[in-house]
């Protein structure tokens, strides 16, 4: 993408020369296909970044279109009135997107089919409404006689501000994307529930992807309503909404500009071989078809190889921006009255108690399904608490999101190193030390990325593998993922760590680095653990305190000598049930 | 009294035939994972068969098999061409099926034309019921429906079939190591689902608008049903396609076509935020 920042302004500028060499008419229709492509970049957005997939998008851009017809109707020229409702007319419709997306992604984890098929519905619904209304919106005919912008005019100068518009929307884009938000996005697609975990609220991330990319069609709207002068329900509804898609798989939905590419390229196609071709717009579906089956990137899909060959690659910024560590207590307080949890006919936790109020590392061990994990799962928020009550500081905190107890100073890292794929190693300890720590302006700001605190640097010595942060992640071996992933865990000093097996997989010396790890992040930073664990040469060395869970329950707790001379756990250790 | 009579027929029918809709999408999201954006257009070609069977001047009852043959054909294209290649991908097939969706809509406009259609009810008349007229067609539709749903339910409960099928879904690898025909398997589930698609549409075409854009109703309506009732039985289809069927056809009466599915929408929203497994979650 980069690479691409040395063609932007010569396109532009050539662009901006197209009413003189190809005539009006060309430059008519070259701005509404124009405006299609706005709306495609924010499907591109939202589908290509954040991996959700809108299916209804046209209803935005419709929104917009009435809105800002209305507007254009109503101030009669005064730019002083229009302004305020223009900018309504692009935040309305934002606002509203935002608030589907909450709703929805509330509950939902992961982007499958029923976000999409809602905003279909919506889609469907604003049609409706645009029919029947027909006071408010013309009815079938449409809302007619809008007037241009003041000062414009369609077959004339509004190419240039639809132009302009397009610029501004392309350096917006990729301004933000570069931004701190847009590492986020990237990490929604990849892992949501490594998000969570660190207190992330994906709904609200996916949300806000989901208003930006209906401001971007209902800006593309109001100006659609200057441009043709009538607004009809078509453009609100179901058809274009998929023609929008196609235009963006088509052009490129991993690329800025790769969606104009395609309304345009598409468009003009289209206007030349809708008539004379019978068999177009079938073609047009199995061109669709195509590019999903065989070439998932569009056409901008063809141009990365050469834009990464042109592109330098980047060094990442010094970390010269030091973040003072919480000053959250270190005194954990956790206790578990009487937890039971049930899946189906199972019975995974069956009157779990424990209190944990010491701070220090606590190992929980246990045969196979004696339920260490269900109870982390149970106090993170993943598994639902059918009877009983787990208490935070004298809080109970049961049943709570993920991402509500990460906040509460509860880290988990869990047995299967969960990371983002494709990210480096940079934007994993970026993400993390932003953790429950950005505000909206810092989401924005480049310095950002140049964040370090005291336990970033610790990690560094401890882990000199994180120094070479340009590589990503999946390129790391499985130690090396398992000790990315417990750096991110503990970046914000929370006061417990959750360690679902943290040495499953590693070799020797490795453990010894993890083990190690814990220990310094123990005594340096007050940082207290509860570790699953079942290497008792792992428990040997990091356990002040043992719990040993059988069937559901709490069996014994203690030291490990004490441990060690409880008949019980030796029992179900040699096999035998009690 | 005939009023009330009526309306609980309506509201009988409006979920009987939601029921009938759903079934074929609810086959192949239930049992595949895929969810089938051209299922509207599969129940549209199974309508336009009707309507072609008879303006030919056959029987209407041929039009069944013609049509359950036409989508299957239709859906074991799909399923060998595209389809097949996807099912490790969800997204994708949402994004393929959608294309196929807009493809089989542009063809139906090549070869009917953009105009509507109507079919002749073969049973005309009506049939007095408690002292209320209501349309004969409607009573045997919904007779046959139920029928049909029963035996349906009767054969699933014993035999392996599903879960088969699901063992597949769960872990292809391990499903053709322990002797299942994974491929087969998944071909025969989606060819199925198609199949009952179109003869939803064939039966329900005498009562319905039959246009290119007919599909996409379809499609939401029994995607709605999916989210209230959800996956993988067929009693969630039933209690899905009671509340929405039901919710729809009592607010249209009350508010008018456009309240009603303002209606049926919220309901499915308040279940994605509230009850994301639906009524009859198979976990």
């Amino acid at each position: 993408m980069r690479a691409a920042d040395a063609f932007f302004l010569p396109v532009f500028a050539l662009l901006a020369l197209v009413p003189f060499s190809f005539g009006d008419f060309t430059a008519y229709q070259l701005s509404l296909f124009i405006l299609y492509g706005i709306v495609g970049q924010g499907i591109a957005l939202c589908w290509g970044r954040v991996g959700i997939l809108p299916l209804g998008q046209a209803m935005f851009f419709g929104l917009g279109a009435y809105l800002g017809g209305g507007a254009l109707i109503w101030a009669e020229g005064n730019w002083a009135l229009l302004l305020p409702c223009l900018v309504l007319a692009i935040l309305l419709p934002a606002l509203l997107a935002g608030l589907v997306a909450l709703v929805v992604f509330r509950r939902q984890t992961g982007s499958g089919p029923f976000f999409s098929l809602i905003t279909l519905a919506l889609s469907m619904l604003t049609y409706q409404i645009a029919l029947t209304a027909s006071d408010l919106t013309g009815g079938f005919n449409g809302l007619t006689g809008i007037p241009p912008l003041p000062g414009t005019d369609p077959w004339g100068n509004l190419y240039w501000v639809i132009l302009g518009t397009l610029l501004v929307t392309t350096l917006g884009t990729t301004w933000v994307l570069r931004a701190p938000i847009g590492t986020l996005w990237s990490a929604v697609a990849q892992n949501e529930a490594r998000l969570s975990f660190l207190g992330y609220n994906v709904a609200g991330l996916k949300a806000l992807a989901f208003a930006g990319s209906a401001a971007l069609a209902a800006l593309a709207g109001a100006l659609y309503a200057s441009q043709q002068g009538i607004v009809s329900p078509q453009t609100l509804g179901y058809v274009l909404s998929g023609e929008l898609l196609i235009w963006t798989a088509v052009g490129g939905r991993q690329t800025v500009l790769g969606p104009v590419v395609g309304a345009v390229l598409i468009g003009f196609l289209s206007s030349e071989l809708r008539d004379g071709f019978a068999l177009w717009e079938v073609l047009l579906a199995a061109i669709f078809i195509g590019v999903v089956l065989l070439m998932p990137q569009g056409l901008g899909g063809l141009a990365r190889p050469l834009l990464d060959k042109l592109s330098r690659k980047r060094k990442a910024p010094a970390r010269d921006v030091i973040i003072p560590l919480s000053d959250a207590p270190s005194q954990p307080d956790l206790s578990f009255s009487d937890v039971e949890v049930t899946m189906g006919s199972v019975h995974i936790l069956r009157g779990l108690s424990f209190d944990m109020k010491d701070p220090g590392l606590h190992c929980v061990i246990g045969p196979n399904g004696a339920g260490k994990t269900s109870s982390f799962n149970a106090l993170s928020g993943l598994l639902p608490v059918s009877r009983g009550a787990i208490h935070w500081n004298g809080r109970d905190v049961t049943g709570r999101l993920p991402h509500q107890v990460a906040r509460l100073g509860i880290a988990r890292k869990l047995q299967v190193p969960m990371i983002f794929h494709d990210l480096s190693v940079a934007d994993h300890l970026n993400i993390a030390i932003w953790a429950q720590n950005l505000s909206a302006r810092d989401a924005l700001r480049p310095s950002s990325f140049r964040r370090r605190n005291p336990v970033m640097d610790e990690l560094f010595t401890l882990f000199p593998f994180l120094r070479d942060e340009q590589k990503t992640a999946g390129e790391l071996s499985l130690g090396h993922r398992q000790m990315l992933e417990f750096a991110m865990s503990i970046m914000n000093k929370p006061t417990l760590v959750l360690l679902d097996e943290p040495c499953a997989g590693l070799s020797k010396l490795e453990t010894t680095d993890m083990t190690g790890a814990i220990a310094r992040m123990r005594e340096k930073f007050g940082i207290s653990a509860l570790i699953v664990e079942h290497d008792f040469s792992v428990v040997e060395t990091l356990s002040d305190h043992i719990y040993v869970l059988h069937q559901g329950e709490l069996l014994a707790e203690g030291t490990l000598d004490q441990i060690r001379a409880n008949t019980e756990v030796q029992a179900v250790y040699a096999g035998g049930s009690k | 009294m005939q009023e009330a009579i009526v309306f609980s027929l309506n509201v009988s029918y409006g979920i009987i035939s939601l029921a009938l809709l759903v079934l074929g999408l609810a086959i192949i999201f239930g049992l595949l994972g895929v969810l089938n954006m051209a299922h509207g257009e599969l129940v549209a070609i199974g309508a336009y068969t009707a309507w072609a069977v008879q303006s030919a001047g056959l029987p209407l009852l041929l039009a069944l098999p013609v049509a359950a043959i036409a989508a299957g054909a239709i859906g074991w294209l799909m399923e060998i061409s595209i389809i097949r290649h996807l099912y490790r991908r969800p997204f994708d097939t949402l994004l393929a099926t959608w294309g196929i969706s807009i493809l089989l809509r542009e063809a139906i406009k090549i070869c009917f034309g953009l105009e509507y259609k109507s079919v002749i009810e073969p049973v005309g008349g009506s049939i007095t019921i408690l002292g209320a007229d209501y349309p004969t067609y409607r009573i045997w539709l919904m007779v046959a429906v139920v029928l049909g749903f029963v035996g349906l339910f009767l054969w699933y409960r014993r035999s392996h079939a599903g879960t088969r099928v699901r063992a597949m879904v769960a872990n292809p690898m391990l499903a053709s190591a322990v002797g299942i025909e994974t491929a087969k398997l998944a071909r025969r589930a989606f060819v199925l689902g198609a199949a009952s698609a179109g003869l939803a549409g064939c039966l329900m075409a005498p009562l319905i608008r039959i246009d290119p854009y007919m599909g996409v109703d379809y499609l939401l309506s029994s995607f709605f049903v999916l989210v209230v009732g959800g996956l993988g039985s067929l009693q969630g289809v039933f209690i899905g396609s009671g509340v929405i069927g039901g919710a729809e056809t009592a607010a249209s009466t009350i508010l008018g076509g456009t309240g009603g599915y303002v209606t049926v929408l919220v309901i499915s929203i308040l279940f994605l935020w509230l009850k994301p497994g639906g009524l009859y979650a198979r976990r």
